[in-house]
């Protein structure tokens, strides 16, 4: 059996598993980097959320055979991104998480979203963000967190 | 309150070069009646940190950020010095636990007094050495101070004589005024863990050489496996073992989705159990039947339902609410590991006790030969009170044995086989004079009780006492009545019925506050004023507290938050246009008092799975006695009114046992564009003398608030739940 190559957080990963596994069970359980999340499995919860280079994409509909020979970013590599920091710090200070299980889909969509828009409206904040789920209900907070963080940034 | 004040503090481990003191939990008031055990520990170390050990899940709810912030006020401690450390069940902490917003409430007066013993005693260390007065030292910050002398200890040089000290009988606690912890707005420990990936949650547990499971379930409700093939299951790469367990079967591979992937090729022959005819639709009108009689009574005020003779007119509504279930982002699982002789379970449970002795009955083990390690939450919401994911993941991996298996639910597994919010419906009655004037009033509830642990037995469903304390919202509504008679049937299901965020009440209060908004619609009064007449605010013979099953329910309280709401919110302004104004309050069974206005209006051509409506703006005011952390508070609120909105959109229904729903497509929860840009919140009653929780209460009046808006915006009462494009188009 063949086996397949991706790239997580900057480190090569030879995978030995059906070509139809969700990146998210290969991240999670055989890569053991347990910062991206299991929500639904279906595409609407965004809790699984990796950057594709600098994309946001749902791990739980990426199967692995797609995902090879490409690099993906999560949460445990996030940092290393240019402007993480003030998404992170935003989050913090405007005590986003209640739980805290859904927050990294939203941070790294977040984070592609003010890569695109550095001042996005509401309206667009919204479409970019009402497929992800909070059960906590931490929205509102979301918000003002990327107001925040788009501050820091200053249009950056 | 017990007469002979009973001991809850001890020192523990005495020599162990740490200062510990054993704590006993209790609610607030009430002691305990049994000997001294402590169910939590208080230890202050050597270099001066200080540890509370006690058995609360962390859910969200920020206790990890409170509990340190009541023993570091008292204790005179650095805050960023004191930590929480999940204790796990043993002969030393029993009776842990996490549910019905409590968990501050049970602490705070016990957390208080060790953390003030804790000082005297290090006070009279330092005293000793100094051979001065213990009234010549103060503390500071996490250290004594000999102030004529400058002279200074920090605490940990101290605990090993503090802890030779006699705990004081009643040592001083703070004088609230000077409190410089709580009240104040602390950030939630764990924020920069949660940003960075770095926070483990139960499903995120990996141990060495541990395998995955999924477990194929009965499709309808009690059924059982008649028998199964598991050829193709087996060839799916990955899969190393299939077991059969009570429940089902389960796939054990190398990664979730092999497990998955080899349950779906499983080929299991069922047969059906008593539960495979059930239909909610069915459900409800039997439902429906039960308050066509009325039930045990649990409260009754003047004559009861007698009176209604007397009246002139009467108003009668029947309300629904739906089943529902928790759907927290992460779905339950448990990883376990079973040796020979002993067994390790690390659970996001909300009762690590009952998980505890679930593993000794399974295993036939000792309690000290199980280990349970209580992790972080993904959400808890009820959920986790529940066992039943423990005890499969218990029995999957004794069949593994000497291998760690982690037992997942999928999300399809979560919604379909959990345990539900009950479905309930209410009948209202209020008899009116000619003048308009309520003379009677009755509330009938039927519904199914909690039945996941013990189904209860006929004769307690016919007891008064029994059934009151699962009628949250219906015994203890606050208003006065010239008379009134409550009610309440208890209606088999054979669906799991159990704990979800503020359990009995958000279905009573739905009711309850949209009725009393159809009776102010009826006599032509406004709904806020019609509420202060009925909380006396207007009419000195009415009491202004009254008790009720083990309730206080004190109106000033309430009648100070629906006159903050309105105040805050301009309620007597008209709404500007296209919108209507809503309202609601209610007390919590825990002393908790909430009340809401909203301004909403109608949203056209929103698919089936939107809101049909925007809520524009939300004013809140609570009152849930002392405040540890405001920050905490102004969370729970918001989030409070977010899951309320996703109880006005979903619903799970059954048709021949099974549930429909499946996933978040079909059970959707509020997301973002739903959800309103701000809420305000008011805290007032900060200053009582104790704490009455928060995680539940802020959930039940947001919903007939808003419901109480659309039936204004759609010219018709809006009875059922959830609220459907067609239920707020007026033509
Ligand atoms: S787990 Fe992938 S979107 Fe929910
Ligand atoms: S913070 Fe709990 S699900 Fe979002």
């Amino acid at each position: 059996m063949s086996s397949t190559e991706i790239i997580v957080n900057g480190v090569h990963h030879l995978v030995d598993a059906d070509d139809d596994t969700p990146l998210l069970w290969v991240i999670r359980d055989i890569l053991g980097l347990t910062g991206t999340k299991y929500g639904c499995g279906e595409g609407s919860c965004g809790a699984c959320t990796v950057l594709e280079a600098d994309e946001p994409v749902r791990s739980c509909q990426t199967n692995l055979s797609e995902a090879a020979g490409l690099s993906y970013t999560t949460i445990e590599g996030f940092a290393e991104k240019p402007g993480a920091d003030a998404c992170q710090s935003a989050w913090v200070e405007e005590e986003v998480s209640q739980c805290g299980y859904c927050q990294a889909g939203f941070l790294l969509e977040v984070w592609a979203l003010l890569g695109r828009k550095p001042e996005p409206t509401d309206d667009l904040v919204e479409k970019t963000l009402n497929d992800h789920i909070c059960r906590c209900g931490t929205y509102p907070r979301i918000r003002r967190a990327i107001r925040r963080a788009a501050s820091s940034r200053g249009g950056k | 309150m017990s007469t002979t004040r009973r001991e809850f503090i001890r020192v523990m481990a005495a020599g162990s070069g740490a200062l510990v003191l054993g704590v006993r939990f209790c609610r607030a008031g009430r002691f305990p009646t049994e000997d001294f055990r402590p169910n939590a520990w208080v230890r202050i170390e050597p270099d001066g940190t200080a540890v509370i050990q006690l058995g609360k899940t962390e859910m969200g709810q920020g206790v990890q950020t409170s509990l340190p912030m009541i023993l570091a006020e008292e204790l005179d401690a650095d805050y960023t010095t004191v930590r929480v450390e999940q204790a796990s069940p043993g002969p030393d902490f029993l009776e842990l636990g996490t549910g019905g917003s409590t968990s501050v409430m049970t602490t705070w007066e016990p957390l208080r007094h060790a953390g003030a013993a804790a000082r005297a005693m290090l006070v009279a260390a330092a005293a000793e050495r100094w051979e001065v007065s213990p009234d010549s030292c103060r503390t500071s910050q996490g250290a004594v101070e000999h102030p004529s002398t400058g002279r200074r200890f920090g605490y940990g040089e101290l605990v090993a004589d503090a802890a030779r000290q006699s705990v004081p009988e009643s040592p001083p606690t703070e004088d609230r005024s000077r409190n410089t912890i709580v009240g104040t707005a602390r950030k939630r420990r764990n924020a920069a863990d949660i940003v960075r990936g770095r926070a483990i949650y139960g499903i995120d547990v990996r141990q060495p050489g541990m395998l995955y499971a999924v477990v194929a379930r009965s499709p309808a409700f009690g059924g059982e496996v008649v028998s199964f093939d598991d050829t193709r299951a087996k060839q799916v790469r990955g899969v190393r073992e299939v077991v059969r367990i009570t429940r089902g079967v389960a796939v054990v591979a190398e990664h979730t989705a092999a497990a998955i992937k080899g349950r779906d090729a499983l080929r299991i022959e069922w047969k059906d159990g008593p539960g495979a005819s059930f239909d909610s639709d069915t459900h409800r009108v039997t439902l429906e039947q039960a308050t066509e009689t009325p039930g045990v009574t649990i409260r009754k005020d003047g004559e009861g339902r007698a009176a209604m003779k007397r009246a002139a007119q009467t108003l009668e509504a029947v309300y629904h609410y739906p089943f529902v279930a928790h759907a927290s982002v992460e779905p339950v699982n448990c990883t376990v590991l079973v040796e020979d002789d002993r067994c390790e379970v690390w659970s996001p449970t909300q009762t690590p006790n009952t998980v505890q002795r679930v593993a000794m009955a399974v295993l036939q083990l000792p309690d000290t030969a199980v280990r349970v390690n209580v992790q972080l939450l993904g959400g808890g919401f009820g959920r986790r009170l529940n066992y039943d994911f423990d005890w499969e993941a218990i029995e999957v991996a004794k069949a593994m044995k000497g291998t760690p298996v982690q037992t997942v639910w999928t999300r399809e597994d979560d919604l379909r086989f959990g345990h539900f919010q009950a479905a309930s419906t209410h009948r209202l009655i209020a008899g009116l004079d000619t003048a308009n004037r309520l003379v009677a009033f009755e509330h009938r509830k039927a519904t199914t009780p909690h039945n996941i642990y013990r189904p209860p037995t006929p004769e307690q469903t016919a007891d008064p006492d029994t059934v009151r304390g699962w009628a949250w919202g219906v015994y203890d509504s606050p208003y006065a009545f010239p008379a009134a008679e409550m009610t309440y049937a208890a209606v088999d299901a054979p669906t799991p019925i159990g704990p979800w965020r503020a359990v009995f009440s958000p279905s009573s209060v739905f009711a309850r506050e949209c009725f009393i908004d159809e009776l102010a619609q009826t006599c032509d009064r406004d709904p806020v004023e019609l509420r202060l007449d009925m909380l006396g605010a207007n009419d000195a013979s009415i009491p202004s507290t009254f008790e009720i099953g083990e309730d206080l329910v004190e109106r000033q309280r309430m009648r100070r938050v629906v006159e903050t709401v309105a105040r805050e919110a301009r309620w007597s302004d008209p709404a500007p246009a296209g919108r209507a104004k809503g309202f609601a309050c209610n007390v919590f069974h825990t002393g908790t008092y909430v009340a809401y206005a909203v301004e909403v209006s109608l949203r056209q051509g929103q698919p089936l799975s939107k809101l049909p409506f925007t809520v524009h703006r939300v004013v809140c005011a609570v009152d849930c006695g002392l405040v540890i952390n405001p920050a905490g508070v102004r969370q729970q609120v918001e989030s409070g009114v977010i899951w309320a909105l996703s109880n006005l959109k979903s619903e799970i229904t059954f048709h021949a046992g099974r549930a429909r729903q499946s996933n978040y497509s079909d059970f959707p929860v509020a997301v973002m564009d739903e959800t309103p840009l701000e809420v305000e919140t008011h805290i007032v009653g900060a200053e009582a003398a104790a704490p009455n929780g928060l995680g539940e209460p802020t959930v039940c009046p947001f919903t007939p608030a808003v419901v109480n808006a659309l039936s204004r915006l759609a010219g018709k009462r809006i009875r059922s739940l959830p609220v459907r494009a067609a239920d707020v188009s007026s033509r």
